[in-house]
């Protein structure tokens, strides 16, 4: 994916860029409001990274002002405002997505990745397929390996938001953000007893495990 | 307001007795009232004034006229009086015996007595005998025919026919007669008032004996009585009507002073509710109230200023807080990537999540500080917990399970309270996150050790009670207002996780939603009274947010969507 990074602290742009350009990614850099406009005007980015406070121009200005022009580009805010009414404007201006900071780069990539996938037209698909497992979006069920799998509601939408992202890291708080519609952080690890509950239906009785623990992170799954 | 209109249709009365009740407290309608009652009573005195001015002074006017012709009288008839009977009798006019005369057909001694009097006074005189004993001489002036009819005469009781002198002695007699009068050119007969002042005649000295008859003059003021009776009328009816237009006056005034007030009070409430953005209407009058209004948006100006100060001067700590330490975070977990399998690793992992910890601490107390300044009151919607709290209870059940703990939930159908769906949720995390924390787990993880039940309830007046109950150790009475403080850890949770800051955001989401944090004793509190083994006298913690009662309004169906949508 073609990335650009907004962000007016230096160091902290540098190691995003580093570690977006590790896991494969073309990444620019702008320091500022103007320059990221003129920027993601000039080029066609697959996902913007946008810091909500820049010098000359404010990110959600830039952000409104992109809209303006039409440009659709998947926009993940990024901002020290973590409150979750900061979070609504955001989203609310045209974001995809908003990330507080301090964030873990895994986070960042899980998300950024996730949004600009967004993008791809298959996004509206109505079957997921990772490896044997399929999820049929219409009829709500689970096969693995042509074998029927019996899930809850909230079991299904976690693996639908795990099939969604298959091969990428889904971080805690994106699963408890997606599926849950939390914005806090609960300090028990109450997402890794739902993955593990999960994992025991579509993972125990066959041999290659799917669903995958990324240690620091999150969960991928992955065939 | 609305209820009353809805109500309105049905109970006319109960609705005007409202209306009644609502006016006489309002301040403002009951000084219009005095002033109106003021203003009706000084008409009235007035025109009383007036009244006395005009009609009274005529009256005593008149009736000095009828003394000083009373006088004129006394002197014709000292000088020939007796002898104008006697001539009025011998022409047989007035009958030679007074008992003959009919009173009801003698136009009385007009014509004789006039022949004497009305050259000399130009007067109509008219004689009148009331019975054989006694008469009376009534001078009219201006009405031509007149029947006098006077009831008190009689009661002189005079014997004498001999009018030899005026008995000076004798007050005046004041009399109120009426006249039936005939218009001589139309036939109209009226009755009209007469003003008759009378004199006593009778012998000099005569004191003990009875009087030998009363001389009247008397004056038609017929038309000043009914200029004061249509003045009295007038007086009465605009005085009536100063009081009504004052009274309905004192009503438009008080309305319109109460909807100035109530436009203040509902920018205070707005305000209270987080709209600090509201602003006082002005009309630029430079009123009491518009200079209240001025001076109120002038607070309101100065209070959001402060709050903007506040809010940016947190967000820029927290920006240049956070800014370096995403910096020490991402190098801590670049490194423990690095790492790889080495130990090290742990330690790197561990460090970066202690940022992580430091970040949420500072997080939270942001958040309070927020919560306590009311700014996200507005967000508050009608709504129901219960697919709220049973999201929580399917979250946190086979968590609960996992360490051993029975977690239980029972959630009543149909509550409503004003809510916000984060806050409530993020509240209730907290508490069931304390349950968990402090309830004792078995080390093998052997399930029914602990328990923690959440619950919604509906308490008999009304409002709604969701409480989070365990049977851990509780906490003490005295300990129970000071926990909801921040960083406030008791000694005994020193060693757990923690930062001091959950009940503290509790507190401040039940601050928000106005609802009541109670604490009490939890699940265990009956087993320690029944004295059992098994809990060590751990009488557990129950924590209870109390909502007020929702005031009869339908949740708005279009938040509740929203919140599914959002979900899905």
């Amino acid at each position: 994916m073609k990335i650009l990074v907004v962000e007016d602290d230096e160091v902290a742009a540098e190691y995003v860029k580093k570690g977006l350009s590790e896991a494969g990614h073309v990444v620019d850099l702008a320091a500022d409001g103007d320059t990221a406009l003129e920027m993601a005007g000039a080029a066609d980015y697959d996902a913007v990274i946008l810091d909500r406070m820049l010098p000359k121009r404010d990110g959600l200005e830039v952000l409104s002002n992109m809209r303006e022009n039409g440009n659709a580009t998947p926009v993940l805010i990024l901002s020290a405002l973590g409150e979750t009414d900061h979070k609504v404007e955001g989203l609310r201006a045209g974001g995809d997505d908003y990330l507080a900071k301090p964030y873990s780069f895994t986070e960042l990539l899980a998300r950024v990745e996730a949004i600009g996938r967004r993008s791809d037209p298959t996004a509206a698909v109505t079957k997921l397929k990772v490896g044997d497992l399929e999820m049929d979006l219409l009829a709500r069920t689970v096969r693995r390996a042509g074998q029927k799998v019996l899930l809850q509601p909230r079991e299904f939408r976690l693996l639908e938001c795990l099939m969604r992202n298959a091969g990428r890291v889904v971080t805690r708080t994106m699963l408890l953000e997606k599926v849950w519609d939390y914005h806090f952080d609960p300090q028990t690890n109450v997402i890794d007893v739902h993955i593990s509950r999960l994992r025991g239906k579509i993972d125990k009785e066959f041999e290659t495990p799917l669903l995958h623990t990324v240690r620091g992170a999150g969960y991928r799954l992955q065939p | 307001m609305n209820a009353t209109a809805k109500h309105k249709d049905a109970q006319p009365l109960g609705d005007l007795a409202e209306t009644l009740s609502r006016l006489l407290k309002n301040t403002v309608f009951r000084l219009s009232l005095v002033g109106a009652v003021l203003f009706g009573g000084s008409l009235l005195v007035a025109q009383l004034i007036v009244y006395d001015t005009i009609v009274s002074s005529e009256l005593r006017r008149i009736e000095e006229g009828l003394k000083n012709e009373l006088s004129e009288l006394e002197v014709i008839f000292q000088s020939g009086g007796d002898a104008e009977l006697l001539a009025a009798q011998q022409s047989g006019i007035l009958p030679q015996n007074a008992s003959d005369i009919n009173l009801e057909q003698v136009a009385l001694a007009r014509a004789i007595f006039d022949a004497g009097a009305r050259e000399r006074t130009s007067r109509y005189v008219t004689l009148r005998d009331v019975s054989p004993d006694i008469y009376s001489m009534f001078v009219f002036k201006g009405a031509a025919v007149g029947k006098l009819v006077t009831e008190d005469i009689q009661t002189l009781g005079m014997a004498s026919k001999d009018l030899p002198q005026f008995d000076r002695s004798s007050s005046l007699i004041w009399e109120k007669a009426i006249a039936t009068v005939e218009n001589p050119e139309t036939g109209d007969v009226e009755e009209r008032r007469i003003s008759a002042v009378g004199l006593v005649i009778g012998k000099e000295g005569q004191i003990d004996e009875p009087p030998d008859g009363v001389l009247f003059v008397g004056r038609d003021v017929e038309n000043i009585m009914r200029t004061g009776e249509r003045m009295r009328s007038a007086m009465t009816t605009s005085s009536l009507i100063a009081l009504f237009l004052g009274i309905l006056s004192s009503i438009f005034v008080a309305r319109r002073f109460a909807r100035r007030v109530d436009s203040l009070n509902q920018l205070a409430n707005d305000v209270q509710a987080g709209h600090l953005d509201r602003r006082a209407p002005r009309n630029y009058s430079e009123d009491e109230m518009d200079r209240l209004a001025e001076h109120l948006n002038g607070m309101l100006d100065h209070i959001d200023r402060l709050m903007k100060a506040m809010r940016y001067a947190g967000d820029s700590v927290a920006h240049d807080l956070r800014t370096p330490l995403t910096r020490l975070r991402t190098r801590l977990e670049t490194a423990a990537v690095e790492a790889g399998d080495k130990p090290e690793a742990d330690v790197l992992y561990a460090a970066a999540s202690d940022a992580d910890q430091l970040l949420k601490t500072f997080d939270s107390v942001l958040r309070i500080a927020r919560l306590e300044a009311g700014e996200r009151r507005e967000l508050l919607k009608p709504l129901d917990p219960k697919p709220i709290l049973d999201d929580l209870a399917e979250l946190y059940e086979p968590a609960c399970d996992d360490v051993g703990i029975t977690f239980t939930h029972h959630i009543d159908k149909g509550l409503m309270i004003m809510a916000d769906r984060g806050l409530l949720s993020q509240a209730v995390s907290n508490l069931v996150e304390n349950a968990i924390k402090y309830t004792p787990v078995d080390m093998d993880g052997e399930a029914g050790s602990g328990r923690i039940h959440l619950s919604a309830k509906k308490s008999p007046r009304g409002r709604v009670r969701i409480a989070v109950a365990d049977d851990g150790p509780g906490i003490p009475k005295f300990d129970r207002e000071r926990v909801k403080e921040r960083f406030v850890r008791l000694d005994k949770s020193r060693t757990k996780p923690g930062s001091g800051l959950g009940l503290a955001l509790v507190d401040a989401v039940a601050e928000l939603h106005q609802a009541e944090l109670i604490m009490d004793d939890g699940l265990g509190a009956d087993a320690v009274i029944a004295g059992q083994d098994d809990h060590e006298g751990r009488p557990g913690l129950k924590v209870e947010l109390v909502f007020p009662r929702v005031k009869a309004r339908k949740a708005d169906p279009e938040a509740t969507t929203a919140q599914t949508d959002k979900l899905t």
